[in-house]
């Protein structure tokens, strides 16, 4: 590395000691980029966007609710994935009042005249006591939720210990017999966009309980970090001491 | 300092119980956490009392006392800030998968720092990193712009830090952001003052321990309740993750609840971790350019590249990167833990929208974890982000006081006056920070990530081909510097200006291409290659500067 004229370049080593610096700083800078950005690449380019079941459903439930041809079970169809997507903590607050409008909308839709009159005044009930309530525990407000969980549920086919009943009270809005034209228009695309996920052999895989691609990204690189330097620290060690290099310092 | 600190203090009583929700997870004051906080914050200044700066070396580079072991403990405690410990689970919390860009970023970039740096810069021995490059390319201009150049950096990554200590306090004692902030402030500022970097150094040890603990504690109780493997929980929570992708019925596990009374049950959410999902609005590329600018950052911050300092030798230098980066690692594996715990707990629409950057406080919470051990957790979050912050303060008041006011303003400057400059410095600087901090601008992980492209764009390229390229040279790193600094005013122009609603061309392409968290995998490389291309035109390298190289920093 070193010359006459004092000249100084990582590519051109001109001493044992700097050529061989060189080479284990090529080999891990390699091993590291390989091992980060390697592995994205390939996830990237095995992947496939597959669409969740509900998804799959609900498309062909709500072609039929667009074409005016839905019976009560295509509108039962549509739902539960739209209280699926309603359950996502992710959902944005703007797509969660569309979702919602839809569900109350769906839930009408599967109801008699005077099954919904009475559900409707529960769901106006229960969102009063949901701005005045200072626990969730408040009894009055359980036992409302409680009984809309059992009226929408049992509409939909839900039973009342079912992750998706527990979600209904949240999910209806006051008025359940409208659905807004921009809510229609806005649906599918949410419902794709939440119900529609990248996956390959990879993100499929599991491996110690985890999604295998999630552990080497979470877990394994940070492991791969660590040895990549403990190994350049005990190669420059043995090299120094090889090569009887003393370092000096400023 | 006192005085401001005993008037902010007065502010309490007002409004102490201001927060509070129908979850009861803000509350008000919470006496037994407020306890630890305080022995904590106690237990730092007397140790910075103790082990106080005596003189500049000790101020600078604790007069280079520091063991490998104990060096990877400050520069685990120095760089687990506010972001790692509460910013990185809120951002996996808020983008699964995309949150593990930032996961790679901060601990793949020590690899780069010590193959490519850590040695050489200690055996470069200059104290900051403006006092290298204005040695290295032989202009008292650089040194300033360079010394310039850290301060603004480490106020950008002190405001994220500032942030997540209003958050702490805030929670700790119910009480309003902007107070909190400020008391926060108020205190980061006085142990800063009192203890110098030798009390820093002794601190980030003890900080580490208390760091690390606080965190991992939580980690072993929230698996062992919620019935996961708890005896390795960075291992344990593989199965959460994927219950979280596959969902969980009420009757799966029906005995189990969150502190709100909802079952321990989720809708399927592949979300969670998959890749760059359609639904969190984040692409490959932004994957991988926010891994590249983290790493790349890494190796340019000056608070980072100034803990090379403080070791005896240069293979110590080496060898605490690795300590380092184990330590380091410890809490980089345990975060994702709390952003799957803190999904699957607040998954009942019931819980609300939780404020992100205090997720891992709240997930604790919400897995009913003992509330004093919540508020060890907490403290623990103040003690990252005051490490982090101290070494900060440290750093840009040193580039203030060493860089520009001696080597430039006053060159005749007594070590009493320069420490004095360092100190009335380093309350400026607290000043400008806390100021920013009350704007609560973005993510705790964000804001410290604008820092880190800031760096990857100006100061990383001129310590690269500082050390590996003798050609490199005065003008190009003038051009080069001045190209990294043209890509990160453009890149925070457009974050400001979409936050202020101005009408800038483009929008969408550059705020995409050059979004603030990463804007330095382009602004590195280019200012890289200017900084070649003009060094190859123009007058070479003067011999003693090749000269040093050689026989000081390579041989």
């Amino acid at each position: 590395m070193e010359t006459e004229d004092y000249k100084i370049s990582f590519f051109k080593p001109t001493t044992e000691r700097a050529r061989l610096n060189r080479n284990l700083t090529l080999k891990l800078f390699i091993a590291w980029a390989v091992a980060i950005f390697g592995f994205q690449i390939l996830l990237r380019v095995i992947e496939e966007p597959v669409p969740e079941e509900g998804l799959i459903s609900f498309t062909t439930a709500w072609n039929q609710i667009e074409a005016e041809a839905a019976d009560t079970d295509a509108f039962k169809a549509a739902a539960l994935p739209v209280i699926q997507v309603l359950g996502k903590s992710s959902l944005k607050p703007e797509e969660y009042d569309v979702v919602r409008d839809a569900l109350g909308w769906m839930v009408a839709r599967v109801i008699s005249d005077e099954e919904l009159s009475s559900l409707q005044e529960e769901v106006i009930n229960f969102n009063l006591l949901r701005n005045r309530i200072t626990s969730l525990q408040d009894e009055e407000y359980l036992a409302a939720k409680e009984v809309i969980e059992l009226k929408a549920g049992s509409a939909l086919g839900v039973g009342q210990e079912s992750l998706l009943a527990k979600l209904l009270p949240l999910g209806l809005d006051n008025d359940l017999a409208e659905l807004s034209p921009e809510s229609r228009m806005k649906l599918p695309d949410i419902m794709t966009t939440y119900l529609t996920h990248n996956r390959s052999v990879l993100t499929d895989t599991i491996f110690l309980g985890f999604p295998f691609h999630y552990f080497y990204t979470a877990v394994f690189l940070l492991v791969f970090f660590i040895a990549l330097c403990w190994y350049y620290c005990y190669r420059t060690d043995k090299v120094h001491a090889r090569l009887n290099f003393t370092e000096q310092t400023t | 300092m006192k005085r401001i600190y005993l008037l902010l203090l007065s502010f309490i009583p007002a409004v102490l119980f201001a927060a509070s929700d129908v979850t009861q997870l803000e509350g008000g004051f919470k006496v037994g956490p407020a306890i630890i906080l305080i022995l904590i914050l106690s237990l730092f200044i007397l140790v910075g009392v103790v082990f106080r700066a005596k003189d500049t070396t000790d101020y600078y580079a604790a007069g280079r006392k520091i063991s490998r072991v104990g060096s990877g403990m400050a520069i685990a405690s120095n760089w687990m800030s506010a972001a790692s410990f509460l910013g990185m689970a809120a951002l996996m919390y808020d983008v699964g998968y995309h949150g593990l860009a930032y996961v790679v970023g901060w601990t793949g970039g020590y690899v780069l720092l010590l193959i490519l740096m850590a040695g050489q810069i200690r055996r470069y021995g200059k104290y900051t990193a403006a006092d290298f490059i204005g040695d290295r390319y032989y202009s008292s201009s650089l040194r300033t712009i360079g010394a310039a150049i850290a301060i603004v950096i480490s106020i950008a990554y002190a405001v994220g830090q500032f942030g997540g200590i209003g958050l702490m306090f805030k929670w700790v004692m119910g009480i309003d952001y902007l107070p909190a902030v400020m008391i926060g402030g108020s205190v980061v500022l006085a142990y800063t003052l009192i203890s110098g970097m030798l009390g820093v150094t002794k601190n980030m040890q003890i900080q580490y321990i208390i760091i690390i603990s606080s965190f991992i504690i939580p980690l072993f109780i929230l698996t062992a309740k919620f019935d996961y493997f708890w005896l390795l929980p960075q291992i344990g929570y593989g199965s959460v993750v994927q219950d979280i992708v596959e969902g969980i019925q009420i009757t799966e596990k029906s005995g189990l609840f969150n502190s709100l009374g909802h079952h321990f049950a989720i809708v399927p959410s592949p979300e969670y971790a998959m890749p760059w999902d359609p639904s969190t609005g984040q692409t490959f590329f932004q994957w991988v350019a926010i891994a590249f600018s983290l790493m790349i950052g890494t190796a340019g911050l000056p608070h980072v590249i100034q803990r090379f300092y403080v070791v005896p030798k240069v293979s110590d230098a080496r060898w605490s990167v690795v300590w380092g980066l184990f330590f380091i690692c410890l809490l980089y594996w345990s975060a994702p833990v709390y952003s799957a715990f803190g999904k699957m707990l607040s998954a009942n629409p019931e819980v609300g929208k939780l404020a992100k950057d205090a997720i891992v406080v709240y997930t604790a919470q919400l897995g009913d974890v003992h509330p004093l051990i919540v508020g060890l957790l907490a403290a623990g979050g103040v003690s990252a982000a005051f490490s982090t912050v101290s070494g900060l303060l440290v750093a840009g008041s040193s580039a203030f006081a060493h860089d520009i006011y001696v080597k430039v303003i006053n060159p005749g400057a007594t070590p009493n006056i320069q420490l004095r400059v360092a100190r009335i410095s380093t309350v400026l600087m607290a000043i400008i920070i806390t100021i920013i901090a009350l704007f609560d601008l973005a993510l705790i992980a964000q804001l410290v990530a604008i820092a880190f492209s800031m760096a990857g764009c100006t100061i990383f390229p001129l310590f690269l081909l500082g050390i590996w390229w003798s050609g490199s040279n005065r003008a190009g790193a003038k051009a080069g510097l001045i190209t990294g600094s043209l890509v990160t005013i453009v890149a925070l122009t457009y974050l400001v200006g979409a936050k202020a609603g101005w009408n800038l061309p483009f929008y969408d392409f550059i705020s995409y291409y050059l979004g603030a968290w990463y804007f330095a995998w382009i602004g590195a490389p280019l200012a890289i290659a200017v900084n070649i291309i003009v060094s190859k035109l123009t007058k070479e390298t003067p011999v003693e500067i090749r000269q040093f190289l050689i026989e000081k920093v390579h041989s």
